[in-house]
């Protein structure tokens, strides 16, 4: 009889029972037909608790509350200016900007949601302003908006991990690629787009003649330099033997001296309004290399890089930029907790749900019924993507991860597709659908904020709903796309014994 | 229908306050998980001395946030459904919808209720106690003495199931009010801004 919970489940989940609960009455129900005489139940609510006991956990509310920090505090007008300055000038200007603050912002927030409502809220009007029609600005927002949760820190990515067990790192790892490579396909369609349109070029600054105060002056001219400064340390030590550890500390005093005479002979080719803007970005966009840099330098657990995060959002905001006050914190805290809580309930009541899954026979009736389609695991991903592009247009990235990865996971693991890159196509995939009409998230944000209709959005964004499809398929079917920053990092686990084809792609049943 | 406000008016006051508190003692836990982690952090890398009971009491706190915060998110409309169906009904079939629903939904959470209860009082592990977390100044309490009862912990989940399910009775009252013809004098409980989630 247990067996009927996943269809039970289907039913109450397509009838509007909230995802949270669908979870847990489905099999509670069909256990308690059955008598309970073992107090099933009572060890589901425990695993409800248990699935929300976690440590790893805590990087969510943590990783939303850095990003809340950042963008109550002003964070996003600069992202959106230093964007401005460096693509502003292009043909389709303003829209290169969207795309790229949407990068930068997911570096801080890894939220699609926030992302449109920030930027949208800022650059809508700026684009309407600048001749562009407004469904077009509210498209390109709800689009480019999905890279948000797939470039770390990303929360879909750590409840994920956290349900399926993997490493977080990783799954943070391998979505840099993917992100940067759906930024770069929105940005083609925009030149595209561009020449047909005629669309227009921007100033590349808008407010002209900025201050800044001498501790943001100073913080940013000494960030920038260490962090010039550690690239060109990190470069220098591929050539140097035993990666320069015997110059030590010298090595890296002279790549600073380096990183200060580069800027210096940068400084003359830019104006000083260009070098103001740029300055203003540098202390806010210090988060994601804390994070990944904390994480790759295996001195932090993606936890404790979270909480240092919102340490440094808050030293910023409160003491660099001086842009928020005692009642913005207040009112961060509370958005954070808010989101967090619905977010947490959700992945214990998955993981309760994860327990019946393993007890029922499901996974192996899905398994035998997936594999009489087709063995074929480039076929069958492609299904695969179907069905995720199709379950995307009607529930929420999250939602989806937690009900589908149990289930599909371990069958595409034994096809010989390496966890992680699973982990990828799933998250990108759902993600793309916070995009996707009819019940796409983020297109009823961007309608909020730009008061444009969603079915007149839902028909401007498909040209980019087309681009972001053909990168999912992209990262599908060629995985060394996703696999190779967490393979050359050393995050996916593979011994010297393994070549790079062997690790990224697993034959059937190998791990 | 003025017996039906005359219970939901002081029954919707009453939960605001509750929420209100609730809300208030979330920012704080959230607030003290963010400073034992910063901490935890401060202690390893620069008195090389991490304390071990920081991790425990940070999921401690987080448990009391997501169980005093939840029923919040409920009360907005911040669980995450499939509404397809019901924006394609009419005003009545629609909130008979959302009654059957609801119905659902309170029977789930007091079966929870019940369980919850029994896995606290009559359990080994809610009998137990932490391993790590001890009262300070060496106050003792109950059997577990110095050391926290598991029970503390395990409590804010089953404090969170309460509030949830009276803020699911708030809703059905809401509901039949609806079904009464009376929606539109319901006040509006709906969030000024979205709940991102992890999305």
């Amino acid at each position: 009889m247990l067996l009927w919970f996943l269809p039970f489940f289907l039913i109450l989940l397509m009838i509007g029972l909230p995802v949270v609960f669908a979870l847990l009455v489905s099999p509670i129900v069909l256990i308690m037909m059955e008598g309970d005489t073992r107090n099933v139940v009572a060890g589901l609510y425990r695993n409800l608790y248990v699935g929300m006991d976690s440590f790893p956990l805590m990087a969510l509310p943590f990783f939303l509350l850095a990003g809340e920090v950042m963008n109550r505090g002003g964070i996003t007008m600069r992202l959106v200016e230093f964007s401005q300055a460096f693509m502003g000038h292009l043909r389709g200007g303003l829209a290169h900007v969207n795309i790229l603050s949407s990068i930068l912002f997911a570096g801080l927030s890894g939220s699609a949601v926030a992302d449109t409502s920030a930027l949208g809220s800022t650059l809508i009007p700026a684009m309407e302003k600048n001749g562009y029609t407004r469904r077009f600005a509210a498209a390109i927002t709800a689009a480019s908006s999905v890279i948000g949760p797939i470039i770390p820190p990303s929360g879909i990515m750590i409840i994920y991990a956290y349900v399926m067990g993997k490493s977080v790192a990783s799954l943070f790892l391998a979505g840099i690629v993917p992100g940067i490579l759906v930024g770069a396909g929105l940005m083609l369609t925009v030149r595209l787009l561009a020449d047909r349109y005629d669309l227009p070029k921007a100033e590349r600054i808008v407010n002209k003649g900025q201050g800044i105060s001498t501790t943001e002056y100073w913080v940013s001219l000494i960030l920038i330099r260490i962090n010039l400064g550690g690239l060109l340390w990190w470069i220098g030590s591929f050539f140097l033997p035993d990666g320069g550890a015997e110059l030590g500390w010298a090595l890296f005093a002279a790549a600073l001296l380096a990183a200060h005479l580069i800027l210096l002979g940068y400084r003359k080719r830019v104006s000083a309004d260009f070098r103001t803007v740029a300055k203003k970005a540098v202390a806010p966009l210090q988060t994601p290399i804390i994070i990944l840099g904390g994480i790759l330098a295996g001195v932090m657990t993606p936890t404790e890089a979270s909480a240092i995060a919102v340490a440094y959002a808050l030293i910023v905001s409160f003491l660099v930029l001086r842009s928020m006050n005692g009642a913005d914190l207040w009112h961060v805290l509370m958005k954070s907790a808010l989101s967090t809580s619905a977010v947490l309930l959700l992945v214990g009541a998955a993981v309760s749900f994860k327990t019946v899954v393993s007890l029922s026979y499901a996974p192996q009736i899905m398994s035998d019924y997936i594999l009489s389609l087709s063995e074929n695991p480039l076929i069958l991903l492609f299904l695969i993507n179907l069905l995720l592009f199709a379950v995307g247009m009607f529930l929420d990235a999250g939602p989806a991860i937690i009900i589908l990865g149990p289930i599909l996971g371990p069958i595409f693991v034994d096809l010989g597709v390496h966890p992680v890159h699973f982990a990828i196509i799933m998250s990108v995939n759902l993600t793309v659908g916070l995009a996707t009409p009819p019940m796409g998230l983020v297109l009823f944000v961007a309608s909020t904020v730009s008061g444009e209709k969603v079915e007149t959005i839902s028909k401007a964004i498909l040209p980019f709903l087309a681009v972001e499809i053909a990168v999912i398929f992209l990262i599908t079917y060629v995985p060394a796309i996703s696999m190779t920053v967490p393979y050359l990092t050393g995050f996916l686990g593979c011994g010297p014994e393994l070549s790079f084809g062997d690790c990224i792609s697993p034959p059937p049943g190998g791990r | 229908m003025s017996v039906l406000f005359g219970v939901l008016t002081p029954l919707e006051r009453a939960i605001s306050a509750l929420l209100a508190l609730c809300k208030v003692l979330s920012v704080i836990a959230l607030a003290i998980m963010v400073t034992l982690i910063l901490g935890q952090i401060f202690f390893r890398y620069a008195l090389n001395d991490a304390p071990n009971w920081t991790e425990e009491a940070a999921r401690f706190g987080m448990i009391w946030m997501t169980g005093l915060m939840a029923p919040v998110a409920y009360r907005l409309g911040g669980f995450v459904a499939i509404d397809m169906l019901e924006q394609a009904l009419g005003r009545t079939a629609a909130a008979i919808l959302n009654l059957v629903l609801l119905g659902i939904t309170l029977w789930l959470l007091v079966v929870l209720w019940e369980r919850g209860l029994n896995n606290h009082l009559d359990t080994i592990s809610g009998r137990g106690c932490s391993s790590t977390l001890r009262w300070p100044f060496g106050i003792e309490i109950g059997r577990c003495g110095e050391k926290f009862a598991n029970r503390y912990q395990y409590a804010g989940l089953w404090v969170g199931i309460n509030l949830l399910i009276v803020v699911n009775i708030e809703h059905i009252l809401r509901n039949v009010v609806t079904l009464l013809g009376g929606g539109d004098r319901l006040t509006d409980h709906r969030p000024a801004e979205d709940i991102a989630g992890a999305s």
